[in-house]
């Protein structure tokens, strides 16, 4: 019995999507839920949406980016934020989830994919402080 | 009183104009599972193996090190506190691969593997840090071993010999004598030139204890390490302290000293390295250790060198320690060790009952670097010695019978009894190497045959004392390292004016 993880249900459901029509794409997922029954993989199947979602963002160019800042930012900085991840990732669409965290003082951080990016103030001076006391 | 205020407030100023902030991009991951000191994290997708991760938890920041790179996950033993490690809580990839403090700060001291003060005397500030995992130096680098470690006790320096750069083994069943022949050796390495590092790995805390006192009231701190990750540690400490203290030791290497270091004991490493593997749910091959075992030693050992003189010229002489159980050297982990080193000294429960201590096997023990790490006037009194051992132990056998033997069997066995007398040396009391060979001198040209074999030990003690008075003897030996015409006629001199002294001797 192969263990499939979700990424590969994710993957494989991307894959036989293709054009089809609206009744036809109901099958399909009809068809995939009657497999996860089968391989008892039922339990997967928020993690496979989350996959899917990643997946279809990925291929089709989009990212989607958790930005934290004290205050809400002005439209410059976005847009340079922006700009960076579309540098790094390639990715020509990036949505930016934000939201408003006072405790980090000032500055931001930005999470995507498996990476983050602390320019928050509260970090800053904790480096500071380690800089002074070592 | 305030210019001092004005000064301090300059200074902070300074500091804090001159901080830079700088923004990083980092890899970043979750906790998925975390049990037995071991988590699985999602994300970090550029984790390297070994790679340092920090763990931010409610109690602060944790450590870690990645050794599984799976698919989706990356399996990290911690080191600390793994019990503030909740699910679900942030790991970032620091970029370092494991690295522990290395320089002269850390002579005399007792440290953890990762280089945290054990000793209560203040803080350790390293100057350089070396990465714990290091590919070995090549063979174009390295030169034949050729200088002796003169350990100091009798039954080693005279039969199996070691030199600096060799791996040799010390192996035995439990109390009979490994880390008492370690210790030794390190107090006997005053004045050698030589750097010492002691590995405890799995140790009683209280054995340490004694030993670091041990080797306090020797002056032995004066150039020793000690590397401890006691019984109670971690897995994880108990994995990577040898490769911590090669680390330590590599730092004088690369400075072209010499150094001795002593891991203390391998056997409890396997055990711990077989506890992580699984727990990684790595396969399990033969004992349950998993199939890198033997690699994890040799990587180990043959960081443990004598480098040529472009590269320096230090070495690394290691003297590595396992237990059998029940004198099995046929075992999974006794065999491994084996086949690595350059030899080994094997110590035997049954002489160490009959009060031959140290314990030492010489017919199984073997020195494959052998007499090339002798000084000259050492080869020459203990070559013979060894030959004349085994034909004792043969003969050994016929004495039992008490039956009529010719005269020249009757010569062997007393020469080998009392052979095996001068063998036995008290704990911590290591020989310097010109009295060693004025003592084989004495017993391989006959000058002991006349004393008592239950006499001997006191004849040994006294001849030393007596030499010592009238040491021009030993100077020479310890200046010229060969036995010339000279120093030979001294020598007899020297042993008839003794002899003349006593009064219990045969015929």
């Amino acid at each position: 019995m192969m263990t499939i993880s979700s990424r590969q249900y994710a993957q494989s459901l991307f894959e036989v999507i293709g054009d089809k029509s609206k009744p036809e794409l109901e099958k399909l997922v009809h068809n995939l839920g009657l497999i996860l029954v089968r391989q008892h993989d039922l339990g997967q199947a928020v993690e496979i949406i989350k996959d899917f979602q990643e997946i279809w963002d990925r291929e089709h160019g989009e990212l989607t980016v958790e930005l934290l800042s004290a205050r809400q930012l002005e439209s410059t900085g976005k847009e340079l934020i922006v700009s960076y991840l579309q540098k790094r990732t390639g990715m020509t669409k990036i949505n930016l989830r934000e939201k408003i965290q006072k405790n980090l003082q000032g500055g931001f951080i930005l999470r995507y994919q498996s990476r983050i990016v602390d320019g928050s103030l509260r970090s800053n001076l904790e480096k500071l402080k380690n800089r002074i006391t070592n | 009183m305030s210019s001092t205020k004005d000064f301090i407030i300059e200074q902070l100023k300074k500091e804090i104009s001159g901080f830079q902030v700088k923004i990083e991009e980092q890899s970043v991951g979750r906790v998925l599972k975390i049990f037995d000191g071991i988590a699985l994290v999602s994300g970090l997708s550029e984790a390297m193996m070994s790679e340092i991760l920090t763990f931010k938890t409610s109690r602060g920041e944790v450590s870690g090190v990645a050794l599984n790179l799976e698919e989706n996950q990356v399996g990290a033993i911690i080191f600390g506190d793994y019990t503030a490690i909740k699910e679900g809580d942030e790991v970032l990839a620091t970029k370092r691969i494991l690295e522990v403090p290395v320089g002269e700060a850390l002579i005399g001291r007792v440290v953890d593997p990762l280089g945290e003060p054990l000793d209560g005397q203040g803080k350790i500030t390293a100057s350089k840090f070396y990465p714990i995992e290091k590919i070995a130096p090549g063979v174009i680098t390295r030169d034949p071993v050729k200088e002796p470690v003169q350990t100091g006790i009798k039954a080693i320096d005279a039969m199996i010999p070691i030199g600096r750069g060799q791996r040799e083994l010390i192996i035995g069943d439990r109390q009979l004598g490994k880390t008492a022949l370690a210790i030794d050796t390190i107090i006997n390495q005053k004045g050698q030139n030589m750097k010492c590092i002691y590995v405890a790995i799995g140790q009683k805390e209280s054995k340490v204890s004694n030993i670091v006192s041990k080797l306090k009231e020797a002056g032995a701190l004066k150039y020793t390490t000690v590397v401890l990750a006691g019984a109670a540690s971690s897995a994880s400490l108990l994995y990577i302290s040898p490769y911590s203290g090669c680390a330590m030791a590599e730092y004088f290497l690369d400075k072209g000293e010499d150094v001795l270091i002593i891991y203390d004991d391998l056997s409890k490493h396997a055990v711990s390295y077989r506890e992580i593997s699984l727990l990684l749910r790595r396969p399990p091959g033969r004992e349950a250790y998993p199939g890198d075992v033997f690699y994890l030693h040799s990587r180990l050992l043959e960081r443990s060198c004598k480098l040529n003189k472009e590269y320096g010229g230090g070495s690394i002489t290691a003297l590595p320690i396992i237990e059998t159980q029940a004198g099995d050297l046929s075992a999974y982990i006794p065999t491994n060790v084996i086949s690595i080193t350059d030899g080994q000294i094997f110590l035997e429960p049954d002489l160490f009952y009959k009060g031959n201590r140290p314990a030492v096997n010489a017919g199984l023990s073997v020195s494959r670097v052998g007499s090339s790490a002798q000084i000259k006037a050492m080869k020459k009194v203990a070559g013979r010695m060894r030959l004349e051992a085994a034909q004792y132990r043969e003969l050994a056998a016929f004495a039992q019978f008490g039956s009529d033997l010719d005269i020249e069997t009757k010569n062997k066995l007393n020469r080998g009894q009392r052979l095996y007398e001068i063998f036995k040396q008290d704990q911590y009391q290591p020989l310097a190497v010109a009295k060693q060979v004025l003592i084989y001198y004495a017993l391989t040209n006959g000058f002991l045959d006349d004393v008592p074999v239950k006499r001997v030990r006191e004849f040994e003690a006294n001849l030393y004392q007596y030499a010592d008075l009238h040491d021009e003897v030993l100077k020479l030996i310890n200046t010229r390292k060969a036995l010339d015409e000279e120093i030979e006629k001294l020598i007899k001199t020297l042993l008839a004016d003794y002899k003349l002294t006593l009064d219990y001797l045969l015929k």
